[in-house]
């Protein structure tokens, strides 16, 4: 009798790992995270590498302008506005010249890559017919020079106008910022 | 027959014959081969098997795998706790703790629409991800877990890649309730 249970209990043990298996394998069907994370292991969320410029943007400019460059009102829109600016020489130089670029502990080369990427990525339709994508050159000289940020922006925005560069003044506006 | 050995004998013997009576050498095979079955199943189970880290050296302080010392000792299971591997560069109350989760706001909050962006090492796969540390707004200060995580963090007048900046810009209310760890994206 003792024998019979043990037998059946053996049984049952070596069937139970076998089922165990096999449920585990039905189950892994729909791809699984390729993230090792308790989260992710939910959700199955999947992450492709990302490109190098694409990565000096998320680490530098992403966390206030937003990864599809758009974001709070107080906050300048890059999303169908920074091409406007390398319309003029002046607007070209100031891209690079406003404060979080031009002191970015990134080097030349990863500016240079980073805002020819997202002069592309966010403005494709307003860039210039032949523009020239910036140099890591370029922007070693450029971001040397400091600028008053809002008088240079007026001043550009101005000349923009006048040039009929840009459709209106609404489009490069910025929102007055919030009262917390 | 001895006065001294006969007693000890004697217990020695009931104790095995009870022995013999309740237990059967084919049972024990049978237990035996079950768990022997059991044991080589489970390495086929798809059981996150983590990297895990090189073995001590003799000297007794574990090898240092990244050049991230947060990394070294971070889990990716419990997002509870300060060496969940998205902390790396969080400080403050963990979300996780406090209703919501390590990528979630809890009821009530609201995540602010600016963050920054830093990176961790996760120590299952080596490789290194972006998270966006998103601070939740609007509520007192949860006050649970408290954690202090410092990999990339610059001073303040870096502020893009400070963490003791309150993260609410942008939102309703710039009350700080606690702090979200979102992943971004992968970099290698």
């Amino acid at each position: 009798m003792g024998t019979m249970a043990s037998l059946r209990a053996g049984a049952c043990a070596t069937l139970g790992a076998c089922l165990c298996v096999a449920a585990s394998v039905a189950q892994s069907d729909p791809p699984p995270t390729n993230v090792p994370d308790a989260i992710t292991r939910q959700s199955g969320l999947r992450l492709e590498p990302m490109s190098r410029p694409a990565r000096i943007y998320a680490l530098n400019c992403q966390g206030c302008h937003g990864h599809l460059g758009v974001s709070v009102p107080e906050i300048p829109a890059l999303a169908g506005r920074i091409g406007y600016f390398v319309r003029i020489p002046e607007g070209r130089r100031y891209i690079v010249q406003v404060p979080n670029v031009a002191l970015n502990p990134s080097s030349d080369e990863d500016i240079a890559e980073m805002l020819n990427w997202a002069l592309v990525t966010y403005s494709r339709a307003q860039l210039p017919p032949g523009f020239r994508p910036y140099t890591a050159e370029e922007i070693g000289r450029l971001r040397k020079e400091r600028i008053d940020v809002n008088a240079r922006r007026r001043q550009i925005v101005d000349r923009l106008l006048a040039l009929k560069q840009v459709p209106s003044a609404k489009v490069l506006a910025i929102a007055p910022a919030a009262r917390y | 027959m001895d006065p001294i050995v006969g007693p000890f004998d004697r217990l020695i013997e009931s104790l095995s014959r009870t022995v013999a009576r309740r237990t059967s050498r084919r049972g024990f095979l049978q237990r035996g081969s079950a768990w022997l079955v059991a044991a080589s199943a489970m390495p086929l189970l798809p059981a996150a098997r983590p990297v895990h880290a090189a073995d001590p050296p003799a000297g007794g302080k574990p090898a240092r795998k990244y050049a991230s010392a947060f990394a070294n000792r971070a889990q990716t299971t419990d997002p509870t706790q300060c060496n969940y591997w998205r902390y790396c560069s969080s400080d403050g109350y963990l979300c996780a703790c406090c209703g919501g989760g390590p990528s979630t706001c809890p009821p009530g909050t609201t995540p602010s629409p600016t963050s920054w962006v830093g990176s961790c090492i996760n120590p299952d796969d080596g490789k290194t991800y972006l998270i966006a540390y998103r601070d939740c707004c609007g509520q007192d200060s949860c006050g649970r877990c408290s954690c202090l995580g410092q990999e990339g963090d610059m001073p303040s007048y870096r502020p893009q890649v400070n963490n003791d900046i309150v993260w609410c810009f942008g939102s309703s209310s710039m009350v700080y309730h606690c702090s979200s760890a979102g992943l971004v994206g992968l970099v290698d």
